[in-house]
This record gives C-alpha cells, structure tokens and sequence, in this order.
C-alpha cells in the first residue's frame, strides 16, 4: 500500500504578490487606497478637464475632424473611468464589508489586497460567455450592454467642477431621468429572456420596482429643477452658493436617497437579484464577459448616484477656493477633489447602509414606493415650489 | 402624530443598527491565515490518528483487538499471530481506512496500553482517496513524526528531539489528570 | 391525512409557474427540495421533499453495540451535535441502572447550553442571511467559534464531539474549562444588544417578520411542532420543565412564550433562549464542583437488561426524544429517533401557502431545520 505523502511535501502556499497577510501593516493599506483616490482624481481631471481644455486651447474644436477626435477621446476616457470607479469601488466595498464584519477581506493580490478585483476582471475575461440553449439569444446578449450603456452615459452630464462636464446639457435633470430608466429595460429584458425561471422571477421584481423607483426619484429631481429654477445641472449647482438645497429641500433629498437605494439595487432594496431567494435574480444565466457588464454597471452607477446626489442637494465642488480665480484651470482641479470627497462620503454611506439591513420584501417595497415616497415627494415638491414663490418676492 | 413617531422609532432603530455595525471596524479581524500560520491545536482534538512505537522500536500494541471491536464505522482491521518468544501476541498487519473513519477517538479510549493514540497533524485532504487508507507502517511514521499526542490512559505525551517519550507536564494535560498529578505532587514532569 | 406529494400543472392554466425550490437552493439550508406553485409572487402550492440526506441511521445503529452508537447519534443535528448523545445516553442509563454523579450531570448540562447558544448562532446568521443582511452572518459565527474552541479543548472535536457517556462524560473536563465558559458569557452578554439592534429591533426586520407565517396553537399542537417553532404558538411546553432531566431540576430558568405564533415570534423566542442559556450556565458553573468524579460506575460490557424506554430531551430545535429497546445483549434491537426538525417540517404547506415567496423564505429560516435530523 502506498505511503500517504506528509502534509509539509503536499502543501501548497498560495504565491502572494508583494505583501504577507500575516503581518497587517495598516500604513501600507492607507497609502495604497490613498493612491486610489488620487488615481481617481487624476482620472477625473483629465477625462473631464484637462482634454477638453487642450482641445479648447488649441481651438481644435472648431474644425468637424477636430471635433470627431475629441469625441472618440472622450468616449475612451469616460468608458476608462467607469472602469477605473468600478475597479476601485468593488475592492473598498469588500474591503470595507470586512472590516466591519470583523475580517481581513482581500489581501492576496497587491499590498492589501488592492490589485484583487484587477485579477476579477481577468479571470471574468478568461472565463466562457456561456448562453443555455433556452434564452432569447439576441435579447440575452444586447441586455447587459443597456445596462451599461445606461450607465456610462450618465456620466456626460456629471459636472465634476465649474464648467467641468462633458456636455453641459440645457435639460440635464430631464436627461439623468431618460438614460437612467433606460437601465431597467436591461435588466428587465435580461431576465426575461434567458429562459430561467429564477430570472423571470427576478426580471419581473426589477421591473416593477426600477420603473415605481423612478417615480419619486424623478419627482425629487423635479423639485430641485423647480427651486433652483433650471435644468441645467451646472446651474444647479451655481445655485447652491450660499445654503446648499438639502437644508430647503430635505424631503427630497430623503427622498433621493431612499429611491437612489432601490435604483442601485443594493440592500434593503436587492430584490431582484436576492440570492437567498432568487438565487440570483436576473443575472442567473449570466457568465463571463456578460456578467461582469451588470457588475460594472452596478457599481459605476454606486459613483453616479451618489455623484448626482451631491450635485443637487450638496453643493456640488464648492468649497473654499483659497484666491484661486474660479473657472480657472487650478480651481477646477481643487473643485473636483471637492466633489470627489463629497462622493466618497456618500458612497461610504451608501455601503454602511448595505452592509447593516436586511432585505425587504417585494410588496413592501411597492409600498414605501407608492404610499411613502411618492406623497413625501409630492410634499416636497410644493415646498420647493413654494420657497421659489417666497424667494421670487423677496 | 403617532405616524411621526413611529417613523422617528425606525430612523432611531436603523441608526441603532448602523452605530451596532460601524463600533466593529475598529475590532481586529479574526481571520485566520491558515496556510502561513498553523492554529494550535489542543492536544486531546482528534485529528489524526498514530501507532506509537517505543523508543527501542518495538510496538507498543499487543494486538488486543479492543480497538477493532469498538470502531463504529468498523475501519479498523488487524490480523495477529501467536508471539513466537514469549507470550501474547504480535500484529501482522494492522489497517485504518482514515477515507471512513469518523475521528470519535473510540479506539484511543479502548485501548489498554496507549498504543494507538490522536496527534495534531490536521492536514490529511489527498486528490486520491486510496492515499487514506493506512497501513500499518504509515501508522507508525505517523506515529515518530508526532511531538505531541494524547491518550486517555498515559494523558498527553511528547517526544523530544533525541526521540525520548516523556509524559507533558501537569498543565498541559487536559481535564481531571492534571489535578492527579498535582496532588501528586507532580512526580510524572 | 395525507397531503398531496407533488406538484403536477394544471392543463390549461397558464398563470401559475412551477418552481422547484431546492436541493440546491441557497436559502434551504442544506437539502430541502420544496416544490412550489407561485402565482406571480402569491404561492398556491407548496409539497417539501424530504430525503436526500437520508443515511439509514436507525438501522445501522441496530447493528452497533451500545457505545458505538453514541457517535451515530452526533451526527443527526450535527448543528447541536452534543445535544443529540443525551436522549439516547439517558435511556441507556435507566436501563442499566447507572447512578450519574451530580459534577457529571452539571457538566454536561453545561455543555448542552453551550450548544444550544451555538446552534441559535447558526441559525440567527443564516437566518438572516436569507432575508438579505450578511454581516449578522459573521458576526454569530464568530461568536460560536469562541463555544466550539472551548469544546474542542476539552472533548476533542468541534461540531460532533462524541463526548457524553454512559454515566457520565468521557473525560474530565480541561482545567481552563470553567474559566473559558464563564469569559465567553462574559464576552457573549456585550454582543447581545448588537444582535438586538441588528435584528430583533431593525424596522426592515419587523417589517418582513411580524405577521407572517402565522401558526396558531392548534395547528402547531396538531402538526406536532415542538420547541421554539411550539412555543412561539403559545404552548409553554419545554422537556427540561415537563420532564426534568440531568441537572434542570436544580436550575432555575423561565420557558420564554409568545402567542402571536409568527416569524418574528420565533427569532423573539429563540433570542430570549439564547439570554436563558447563560443564566442556566452561570447557575451551573456556580454550583459545579471543581474537582470530583465526572462518571459513575459503568460495567465495562454495557449490557442493558432486556426492556424499553423512551427518553426526550429539549435540544436547540424541539423534543428530541429516543426509544431503545433492549434485548439483553450487547446491541439494541431497535433505536427509534423522534427529531424535531422532521415534525416542524410538516408545517411547510400549512405556512407556505398563500405567503408570498419571500415570505417563504423567512418562514423556512424561523423553522431552522436541520436535515442530518429530518432525514437521518
Ligand atoms: S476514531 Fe473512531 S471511527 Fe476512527 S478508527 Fe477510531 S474508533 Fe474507528
Ligand atoms: S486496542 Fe491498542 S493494543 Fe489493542 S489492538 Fe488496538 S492499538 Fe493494539
């Protein structure tokens, strides 16, 4: 009979990438999810600064070929930071759902585990985009991809700083609510066609609450329209010198964050792909490439949520300019890391909020939707309506 | 009113809830980093089971045939002949399938002469089943690379590094024999 | 009367959708299979299957000698594994005549507090990992680490330890013993409020909890339903009162009752028990002697007189009780095991139709079945 080979010959010590988990060195986390930020930052500044200043500095936009380049250029920075966002996000949130939950969370792949969801995607990428034979092919592939696209156009209209967005439309908050709707027919159609019925289950969840969600959520932005008196975001956002719109506006904004929630899908509000019910709701089916598109979508929409929300009830990138000229180069750059701390602090939030409750159920959340959200949006919405009133007579 | 309140009670209760999740973030983790640190593990825990063999290498096993009776999952299988010199019994082969074994320690508490006895090594997960199934040999190698083992009748025993067998020191016996050996006097350390 | 046994789709009906709910279905816990008729979220019909963890226990352990079995019976509940060695040792014991020291009987009525704290941890965290929190999840589990190190110290295994006995418990317990058991109360009694805070007390948790599943007192009576899943329907039944066994009698500790007979009556009750648990542990480690015999006389052949008995015992999940009868010779003719996961199971259709399917899901987890049990 063969002699069992001993533990020490067998043992395979996972190879680690230039950090040893057994000794945490706190310094070295901080520094590396520092970087992070400040690789967000720079990110930010070009994709929506210092591009298009070049762009506008060398008056390359006048001509149809310069604008055609500039165009190209920016749809590759913004598609490169929705990557970025939703690399960065994905490693804090499970950095952070371990801390509070008393673990490590990842650490094998880069000093504390900051490289971890780059070897994700990897190993996304590597894996078979399977489709059972039972789905709606056309319809199983185009769904991930609306829900991507949903969310990567959102951030055209995101202003980072003054006079730092990609297009400042004239209906910018009209346009947050069509583009954002646009996600749920991918999630909706997802469902449907992949001949599952955990997905149906879960495509039919998603779609009732995606398009009641957007409800409240398109009354509260309404409010801000009608306070700030514009459509324009960036006008918004000049608005708010002086007090910012969450302390007028406070039903709103609560009602923002209660439907921002739902919208993302996150606890309490993750029904349609609750995965102790649904197993996993409407990405059942999905492998791969495919699947990854949800999860980029999901957490490049965890950045804009509360992006917006910062937009319109906090001011935006204000903050103390230290003498710099506003509008210039330097100010913008300071504005956006004003903004990006906003965000950072929503975000943070927005993950306690998913790491603490439970889930709801479906019909309580049509509920909270249709008897809560939508007469408390309605009441801020004459609130806003009328301290405009009291602020055109004054 | 009551519905202001009762919404003031829930807004206070979350924020009860989210205060209850944030105090952790502060608390060290308590992963363990199982392939780079090996957890302790107490002396009496049965991981493994070994064949000791007396520091001259002859068995300390007289081929009772009280551990194969007591098996539950009747793994153990011994084969024995008459000792030519002398009295008693030799074994002739004495296999454990580890692959059935359900590690109650039945076995180490029935035998009278603390041949077969539970070790730390935890680490026995093999790609090929028919590895687990132990012969009498592995047994014994088990048995000369363990520091460390336990039995109930001579309690926790070690092996120094020149290969002596000592019996531990009082408090590193488990249970009702460390208070023995205190009122003892402690003589066996 | 007898149920219906499967789900078959009614011709014609296009608007119920069949689901098989399960084996491998993350809110199961381990291996329920449940098939459902759901009419969009609404269910209509629900028939649990029952069977696939099935080992023939009760036949193998005809075939055992008496102490070989006490390791078969670990593995039933093998959340409460220590639990489940008393109903049969018991009824061995009074068989046999064995007088039990009372160092003994404190002892193991120390560790089976200690398991039913382990086991309500299992349960408050996947429970709530099925209605959707994760981090209660880790939390318990940590928590239940600290009781499973301290029983791997002293009995030499984790989950199934295989350590009463006849008479008594194998071997005495490590002399760090009653220090560890009484630091992690100490350390347990600081965590409860976070699980009061995360569960009990969180609005979403009593939105999803209060009012469904309800169970009234009759039907649980009927159904056969025991332990928390009973008491929760307002039936203040409890073996350690109704038929005191090892040291209960000494103990004091209240049967924590609710009437309301829903889901979140069930966590209510469940979380009272785990509050009960450390007084009764606290009661005994006062009253344990430190040193002392931990195991009467036992003939070294445990050969019990030819007879029967039934014993029960209130384990994490109900009245778990064991009949054994005895022909005189070294092994039983017959162990029977009454598991309490097996009759609250029965209650699926009672409470799965007309919730809706979320619904199912909370009411599954306040159920808390353990399939080694259901199935054996
Ligand atoms: S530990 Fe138990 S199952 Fe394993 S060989 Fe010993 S008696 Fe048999
Ligand atoms: S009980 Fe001990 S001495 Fe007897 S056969 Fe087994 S190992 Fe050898």
């Amino acid at each position: 009979m063969s002699r069992m080979p001993l533990p020490a010959d067998r043992l395979v010590q996972p190879k680690l990438v230039g950090y040893d988990p057994t000794r945490p060195r706190p310094w070295l986390e901080r520094l590396a999810y520092t970087l992070f930020f400040a690789a967000l930052w720079a990110m930010v500044i070009l994709a929506y600064g210092a591009v298009p200043a070049l762009f506008r500095r060398f008056g390359w936009l006048s001509t149809t070929a310069g604008f055609l380049a500039y165009a190209v250029v920016e749809a590759v920075l913004a598609f490169l930071l929705a990557a970025v966002v939703a690399l960065i996000l994905i490693v804090v949130l499970r950095k952070y759902l371990g801390k509070v939950q008393e673990r490590v969370g990842p650490m094998h792949y880069g000093p504390a585990g900051v490289f971890q969801t780059v070897f994700d995607a990897l190993k996304l990428l590597g894996k078979e985009d399977f489709a059972p034979k039972r789905v709606d092919w056309l319809i199983f592939r185009i769904a991930p991809a609306i829900v991507f696209v949903s969310a990567f156009l959102l951030m055209v209209a995101l202003p980072v700083a003054g006079g730092w967005v990609m297009a400042d439309l004239n209906v910018g908050l009209l346009y947050i609510v069509a583009v954002s709707t646009l996600g749920a027919y991918g999630v909706v159609l997802g469902g449907l066609s992949q001949g599952n019925k955990w997905g149906l289950l879960g495509g039919f969840r998603a779609g009732a609450q995606l398009v009641s969600y957007e409800v409240p959520l398109a009354l509260a932005l309404l409010a801000v329209g009608v306070y700030a008196g514009s459509l324009r975001l960036s006008d918004i956002v000049e608005h708010q010198y002086g007090v910012w719109h969450v302390v007028p506006l406070f039903l709103s904004f609560v009602v923002y964050l209660v439907a921002s929630i739902a919208e993302l899908k996150a606890t309490p509000f993750d029904l349609p792909e609750a995965e102790s019910e649904l197993v996993a709701g409407y990405n059942t089916e999905y492998s791969g490439m495919s699947f990854a598109f949800f999860f980029l979508a999901e957490f490049v929409e965890l950045f804009l949520l509360p992006g917006f929300m910062v937009v319109l009830f906090f001011g935006g990138w204000h903050g103390p300019l230290f003498g710099l000229a506003p509008g210039s180069f330097a100010a913008g750059v300071l504005q956006s890391l004003y903004f990006l701390i906003k965000v950072a602090v929503w975000v943070w939030i927005f993950l306690w909020i998913r790491a603490t409750l439970p889930r709801f159920r479906d019909d309580q959340l049509m509920d909270l939707a249709w008897k809560g959200l939508l007469p408390l949006a309605l009441v801020g919405l004459l609130v806003a309506a009328f301290l405009r009133m009291f602020l055109e007579v004054l | 009113m009551s519905l202001f309140a009762e919404v003031w009670e829930a807004v206070k209760a979350v924020g009860a809830g989210l205060g209850a999740v944030n105090k952790r973030i502060s608390e060290p983790a308590v992963t363990e980093f199982y392939p780079y640190k090996k957890p302790e593990i107490p002396p009496v825990s049965v991981q493994f089971l070994a064949l000791i063999q007396n520091e001259d290498g002859t068995d300390r096993c007289v081929a009772c045939l009280q551990c194969e009776r007591v098996c539950p999952s009747q793994v153990i299988t011994i084969e024995r002949k008459r000792n030519p010199e002398g009295k008693g019994f030799v074994l002739e082969r004495f296999d454990l399938d580890f692959a059935n074994c359900m590690h109650c320690a039945n076995c180490v508490e029935a035998c009278p002469v603390s041949a077969i006895v539970t070790v730390g090594a935890f680490e026995h997960a093999v790609y090929d089943i028919n590895l687990l199934k132990a012969d009498k040999a592995m047994l014994d190698h088990i048995g000369h690379e363990a520091r460390v083992w336990y039995s109930p009748k001579f309690g926790v025993e070690l092996r120094t590094p020149e290969g002596k067998i000592q019996k531990a020191p009082p408090e590193m016996q488990p249970g009702g024999l460390a208070e023995l050996l205190k009122a003892e006097g402690g003589e066996a350390s | 009367m007898r149920g219906p046994t499967t789900v078959e789709p009614v011709p014609g009906r296009t608007d119920e959708l069949i689901i098989n709910m399960g084996p491998q279905h993350p809110a199961t816990h381990g291996v329920l299979k449940v098939v459902i008729g759901v009419e969009g979220e609404r269910i209509t019909r629900a028939v649990p299957h029952i069977g696939f963890l099935h080992r023939n226990h009760e036949k193998i352990e005809e075939a055992r000698t008496y102490p070989q079995i006490i390791t078969y019976t670990d593995r039933m509940d093998y959340v409460s594994g220590l639990q489940n060695e008393l109903p049969f040792i018991l009824a061995v014991e009074d068989l046999l005549g064995v007088e039990v020291p009372q160092r003994a009987k404190l002892i193991r009525t120390i560790f089976f507090e200690l398991f039913r704290i382990a086991s309500h941890l299992v349960w408050l965290g996947t429970g709530m990992l099925d209605l959707g929190a994760i981090t209660p999840f880790l939390y318990t589990f940590r928590d239940r680490e600290m009781i499973l190190e301290i029983t791997e110290k002293t009995a030499g295994a984790r989950m199934l330890p295989n350590y009463f006995t006849f008479g008594g418990v194998r071997r005495d317990v490590h002399p760090d013993f009653f220090k560890d058991v009484a630091h992690f109360l100490d350390f347990f009694e600081t965590r409860l409020p976070d699980y009061y805070a995360l569960v009990l007390d969180s609005p979403v948790f009593q939105a999803r909890a209060v009012g469904v599943g309800v169970l009234s007192r009759e039907r649980a009576i009927a159904r056969g339903a025991s332990g928390p899943v009973l008491r929760a329907s307002g039936v203040a039944y409890d073996v350690r009162k109704a038929e005191p066994y090892d040291a209960y009698p000494d103990l004091e500790f209240q049967v924590p009752t609710r009437t309301e007979g829903d889901v979140f009556a069930r966590f209510w009750v469940r979380f009272k028990e785990m509050e009960e648990s450390v007084k009764i542990i606290r009661q005994a480690l006062e009253k344990v002697p430190k040193t002392g015999p931990y195991k009467g006389k036992v003939p070294p052949r445990v050969k019990p007189k030819p007879g029967a008995r039934y014993r029960a015992v209130e384990i994490s999940r109900g009245h778990l009780g064991t009949y054994v009868v005895s022909d005189g010779s070294e092994r039983p003719l017959r162990v029977k095991h009454r598991s309490p996961s097996f009759a609250n199971l029965q209650l699926i259709p009672d409470l799965f139709v007309g919730a809706r399917f979320a619904d199912a899901i909370a009411i599954l987890s306040s159920l808390d079945p353990v399939f080694g049990e259901v199935d054996r």
